[in-house]
Formats: C-alpha cells, sequence, structure tokens
C-alpha cells in the first residue's frame, strides 16, 4: 500500500512538472504531425496498400514521438540536483522508477491517442473498426516502450550523447515488442478481429512487458545508486 | 608464459581446421564457417552474460574486463556470421538479404550489442561505466529468446543450413579457441587501459 502510494506520488510529481511546462508533450506531439506528413512524400497516402503497412507506420510514429517524452524523464531532474534528491528520499529505486514509467506511460499514450486519428484521416484508414482490441495492443506496446525506455533514460541520464544513446539503446531491445505491436495494429485496422494466428503476438508482447518489468524493478536500484 | 600458451592455441585452432579440409573443399558443406561463427559468438555472449552478473556481485573489475572482451570477440564473429551467412543465402536464392529468420534475428543481436559498446564508450567513470553495461548486458541477453522468436514467427523461412555436422562441431572448437585467443588479448589490454587512467588520474 505505502509502496503504490509512493509510485503514485512519484508520477504525479513527473505529470504536474510536465504539464506546467509542456516541453515534452509539445516537441513530442509535432514531432508526430512532423512524420505523419512526411510519411506522405514516401508512397501514396490514400492507396490501399497504405492501410496493409498502416500498423508498421503507425507504431514507427508512436516510437519516434515517445522517444522525445522518455529522453525528459530523468534529464529533467538534473538542474538543481533533484535527480540526488529523488534517490536520497526515503522512496525505493523501485517505487522512483516506476513511477516515472508510469507518468511517462500517461504521456505517451496521451500522444498517441492525439496522433491515431490524425493518422486515420491523413491516410483514410479506418482505426475505429476494433477499437477495444486496438486499444489493448497500445497499452501493451506503450507499456513496453515506456519500461524500456525509462530504464535506458536512467542509464543515459549523465552521460554524454544522451539524446542519441537512448533510441540506440531503446529500439533494438524493442523489437520483439514493437514487432508484435506492428502487426497486431495492422491486422486490427483492417476490421478483422485478433484470431488464433495472432494470440501468439499478444501473448509474447504481455511476456515483454512482464519479462522486463520485473527485471528493471530489481535493476533500477544499482542502476541510480551505482 | 601467457604467450607461448596463446601461440599453442593458434596452432592447435589451425590442427583442428586443417583436419576438417576435407569437408571445405566439398560443396556440401555450406554451413562450414556460417554456423560455428554464430556457435561461437553465442558461447561468447553467454560469458558476457556471466562475467556481467558476477561483476555486479562481487564489484571485481576483472570481470567488466572479462565481459568486455567476451562481448568484442562475440559481435566480431557474429559479424562475420552475418556476412558469411549472407554468402550463402546469395548462393541460394540469388539475393544478399532475403530477411531470413535466423540472419535476421542475428543482426538484432548483433545491435543489442553494438549498443552495449557504444554505452560503454560514452561513460566516463570506471565503476559507473562497468555497472551501466554490466545491468545493460542482462537486459540485451533476455532480449534474445524473444527477438528469436518473433522472427520465426515474423518469416518463418531459412535458406542456409542451420543443423550440426561433425566437421561443423569440430570447426567450433577451432574457432573458439581462436575466439578465446582474442578475448585474452583484449582482456589483458582493458586492464592495462584501466590501469593507465588511474596513473593519469592520480597524476592530475
Amino acid at each position: 500500500m505505502r509502496f503504490a502510494r509512493q509510485v503514485w506520488v512519484v508520477a504525479f510529481k513527473d505529470l504536474r512538472a510536465e504539464l506546467r511546462t509542456k516541453e515534452a508533450i509539445n516537441s513530442s506531439l509535432a514531432f508526430a504531425l512532423v512524420i505523419l506528413l512526411m510519411f506522405s512524400y514516401a508512397f501514396d497516402p490514400l492507396a490501399d496498400t497504405t492501410r496493409e503497412m498502416s500498423g508498421g507506420l503507425l507504431w514507427i510514429v508512436f516510437a519516434f514521438a515517445g522517444t522525445l517524452v522518455l529522453n525528459r524523464s530523468f534529464a529533467r531532474e538534473l538542474p538543481n540536483d533533484c535527480l540526488d534528491g529523488l534517490i536520497a528520499a526515503p522512496v525505493s529505486g523501485a517505487a522512483l522508477f516506476l513511477g516515472k514509467a508510469l507518468a511517462n506511460f500517461l504521456l505517451v499514450l496521451a500522444v498517441q491517442m492525439v496522433s491515431l486519428p490524425v493518422f486515420g484521416i491523413f491516410y483514410n484508414v479506418p482505426w475505429t473498426r476494433q477499437l477495444p482490441e486496438l486499444l489493448l495492443v497500445m497499452v501493451l506496446g506503450t507499456w513496453g516502450l515506456t519500461i524500456v525506455g525509462t530504464v535506458s533514460s536512467a542509464l543515459t541520464v549523465n552521460i554524454r550523447l544522451r539524446e542519441l544513446m537512448l533510441p540506440m539503446l531503446t529500439y533494438p531491445i524493442m523489437f520483439p515488442a514493437l514487432l508484435g505491436a506492428m502487426q497486431l495494429t495492422a491486422h486490427l485496422v483492417g476490421g478483422n478481429p485478433i484470431d488464433e494466428d495472432h494470440y501468439g503476438w499478444l501473448k509474447m508482447m504481455i511476456g515483454f512487458d512482464v519479462i522486463y518489468t520485473g527485471v528493471s524493478m530489481v535493476l533500477v536500484e544499482t542502476i541510480l545508486v551505482g | 608464459m601467457r604467450g607461448a600458451v596463446l601461440n599453442l592455441m593458434g596452432v592447435a585452432a589451425i590442427g583442428l581446421l586443417g583436419l576438417n579440409h576435407d569437408s571445405f573443399t566439398s560443396a556440401r558443406e555450406e554451413g562450414f564457417f556460417y554456423i560455428p561463427l554464430a556457435g561461437v559468438a553465442a558461447i561468447a555472449i553467454l560469458a558476457s552474460l556471466v562475467c556481467s552478473i558476477a561483476y555486479l556481485r562481487t564489484r571485481n573489475l576483472r570481470f567488466d574486463s572479462a565481459a568486455v572482451a567476451a562481448t568484442e570477440a562475440g559481435l566480431a564473429f557474429l559479424a562475420a556470421a552475418i556476412v558469411n551467412g549472407c554468402c550463402l543465402t546469395a548462393y541460394a536464392s540469388g539475393r544478399f538479404w532475403s530477411w531470413d529468420s535466423a540472419l535476421t534475428s542475428a543482426l538484432v543481436c548483433w545491435l543489442l550489442y553494438a549498443a552495449y559498446l557504444m554505452l560503454r564508450q560514452s561513460v566516463d567513470e570506471i565503476t559507473q561505466r562497468a555497472t551501466y553495461a554490466a545491468v545493460w548486458s542482462i537486459f540485451a541477453f533476455l532480449d534474445i529468446p524473444l527477438a528469436v522468436g518473433a522472427m520465426s514467427w515474423w518469416k518463418p523461412g531459412v535458406h542456409i543450413p542451420t543443423s550440426w555436422t561433425l566437421p561443423r562441431v569440430v570447426n567450433l572448437g577451432a574457432l573458439l579457441l581462436v575466439a578465446i585467443v582474442f578475448a585474452v588479448v583484449r582482456m589483458r589490454q582493458e586492464e592495462l587501459r584501466r590501469d593507465i587512467d588511474s596513473l593519469r588520474r592520480s597524476a592530475q
């Protein structure tokens, strides 16, 4: 119970700081829109084949835009030595990490909730046909992205080339979960429910989320304290 | 003494490769290098994981040197396996890259461990570098079964041989000796570099 309260306090602090400055969410949203526009240069936006690729395109947008939010997660704590204060606070590393991951998850999900309808309008993709299942896939994929991204953010906070290193660490690790999310999204956007063939992907995404959440919570104390 | 042992291992590796000479010239043995190279890379990556966990438990920097040496040797062998696999794919299907599940998952693993080396490069403080690298090594290792599984669902086709035969196993032994020589030399280099760094720091 105490752990849950600590997680919530950290998450709420991060969300409040972000909503006051809006530095990560604004740049992330603008970036998502720029990528959505740029895709239209590469191929015919209204062709039927676009719908088949839509899962992949959408997750590329989510992953790129999400990194901007994740980059700020720990970097935000650097001025005034706030990170040292947080580490010294009577809160376990796991609670601190989970709080930050929860805040990032909500922010990245918010960016996705804006860019998904825009994507639907720009590329004439009927994304509402399997909405509950699509939302489930988005929640699972985004949780994987934020867990791996928050750990990478903690790893890269004090190093040179921080902005470059975060995607270099996050994207290769995300490969199985992103592949699953892309396959399922393309399938659902096509109006098909999740069938026998696609349950495997869903299970793999859940497995990915559980494994990395568990391992991150165990190892994050080592990363933060050394 | 160390040099003599390393030389002997090199000679033994050449001897083992020589034993396999007949199958090397036979066109049937397409996986002569590719499969043992990938096998050696897998062993090196496993060794890197063990050393990383040992470092986190003991905080002895020798384990960190061993982990980075094993990872670098593994990456070199994995790169060689991927290039060799590309040539085999070109031989079988006329294209160098046909999104073969084995080769693509090997590429993902290569990128995971390349990120490990990049992470090391960008951290200056020695113990922090060792800790971050060890944590990343565990993360990367956990991803391998998921990545391989995901790839085999996504593109089940395999154009290159993946089974073990006796000449391939003998070749694994030979290449493993070469990898151990690489790793020992690299580990020594890493320890010397750490000594020089600490000397430089104390002189400042």
